[in-house]
């Protein structure tokens, strides 16, 4: 069965409700957009569909050689279409999870976080080299091993990924308690998307934020600390090369000081901000120093 | 191959669409730094406990110095778009200080934010100049 790319069903909805939340935002004042920020934003979102068409055959080439190993087929009922949803949704939260817990794949991802702003724009502000990043692939394995035709998970890894771009909004407050609790939603996603040391490292979540519940990262958005977008080290650019390479830039130039292969291995495995004299910091190490302060402001806590 | 180039084409022009009218809503010029107190708010909510102490903004707006009266550290802000970025200045992070009478060069390396340059008038420019260049060294 041959089925259609959502994402690029989706992309003329995308250019119009980017240009509906503009206007919105310039009536009501709630949100952000800078125009600089916004081009390199949508020259990232380019980019990677362009990139995505080139390379794409890389994961297709690993999906098809582990499916060589799974005899049996879930088939194509409405169930298995369901079941392939929530179980991709899964795959994207540990694949998220590590994605900003393991330095290789941080190099990729932090592109996504890089934009100082939160709005649609920044839903389309994509990495270039996820065919490079190649733990990502070890994610999608369990769900070829489980039997879902490839074309299946494909299909549903992009309605995945359409769900996820109205959620880049400052525009939409919050929904009833029930949505909330189930969706992840603009207000989960703000909080993913914020520097603030209470929200980093939370709500990883794709579709459904139950995934954070359950494993212990989520986060609900406080409003007394509104959320500060972007990365701990913001970038100073808007140039979508400089934008693309800064991680790979980065994680590269540690490799090449590292002075032993365990160090080289933890630069590449060990979460962003490690270094072998602990003299960076890493999202725990702010996360610590802001509880401590915190506790000292207010002991009663 | 013709469906791939027609959706080049069309996203191309959907971005055209989108930075067009971004421009016409939101202008295109940056948000320059209004005193050095909106810099230090910023930072209080990225450093616990951060309080400037002394403080210089370069005098087009597009940076800035802050130090910590906590712990001393000193902090570069500089404008990108309608906003900040900030860094914190110490060995290894700050390569290299030069002065030109009032502006201050500051080399930092870095792939997105080689240098940062600052017109501070010639006294002030001094001053930090030394601070900093204890810093680099």
């Amino acid at each position: 069965m041959t089925l259609p790319n959502p994402v690029v069903l989706a992309i003329p909805a995308f250019v119009l409700l980017v240009v509906v939340e503009m206007a919105f935002v310039r009536l009501t004042g709630r949100g952000r957009y800078e125009v600089k920020d916004t081009a390199a934003s949508l020259m990232m979102g380019l980019g990677n569909s362009v990139i995505d068409a080139t390379f794409g055959f890389m994961f297709a080439a690993f999906a098809i050689f582990v499916a060589r190993f799974v005899p049996w087929s879930t088939g194509w009922s409405l169930g298995a279409f369901v079941a392939c949803f929530v179980a991709d949704d899964l795959r994207y939260y540990w694949w998220h999870r590590a994605s900003h817990r393991v330095r290789w794949m941080w190099a990729d991802h932090v592109n996504h976080h890089s934009s100082q702003h939160y709005n649609l724009s920044t839903a389309l502000r994509q990495p270039w080299a996820g065919a490079f990043t190649l733990p990502s692939y070890l994610f999608s394995v369990p769900l070829i091993l489980t039997g879902f035709p490839l074309g299946m998970i494909a299909f549903v890894h992009g309605l995945n990924l359409v769900y996820q771009f109205w959620i880049h909004t400052e525009a939409i407050g919050r929904f009833p308690r029930w949505f909330e609790a189930v969706m992840n939603t603009p207000s989960h996603h703000r909080v993913h998307h914020a520097t603030n040391a209470r929200y980093l490292d939370a709500n990883y979540a794709g579709v459904f934020i139950v995934w954070d519940r359950m494993f212990g990262s989520f986060v609900a958005e406080t409003a007394g600390d509104p959320p500060r977008y972007g990365i701990v080290g913001n970038i100073a650019s808007f140039n979508p090369l400089k934008v693309a390479l800064h991680g790979w830039v980065s994680l590269g130039g540690d490799l090449l000081h590292a002075r032993s292969l365990r160090e080289a291995a933890l630069y590449l495995l060990a979460p962003p901000g490690w270094s072998p004299d602990g003299s960076r910091d890493t999202s725990d190490s702010i996360k610590a120093r802001w509880a401590v302060f915190r506790t000292a402001q207010s002991p009663a806590e | 191959m013709h469906g791939l180039v027609l959706q080049l084409v069309i996203s191309l022009a959907g971005v055209a669409l989108m930075i067009g009218a971004c421009a016409l809503l939101f202008g295109t010029r940056d948000t320059l730094i209004p005193s050095a107190a909106t810099v230090a708010e910023r930072l209080a909510g990225d450093v616990p406990g951060f309080r400037a102490s002394s403080t210089a903004v370069s005098r087009d707006g597009r940076a800035a110095l802050l130090e910590n009266t906590v712990d001393g550290n000193v902090y570069l802000a500089v404008v990108r778009g309608d906003e900040t970025v900030m860094r914190r200045l110490r060995r290894g992070t700050l390569k290299g200080v030069t002065r030109d009478g009032g502006k201050l060069s500051l080399e930092l390396g870095e792939f997105t934010l080689g240098r940062a340059r600052l017109d501070l008038g010639d006294e002030t420019a001094a001053s930090w100049e030394a601070r900093l260049k204890a810093i680099a060294a």
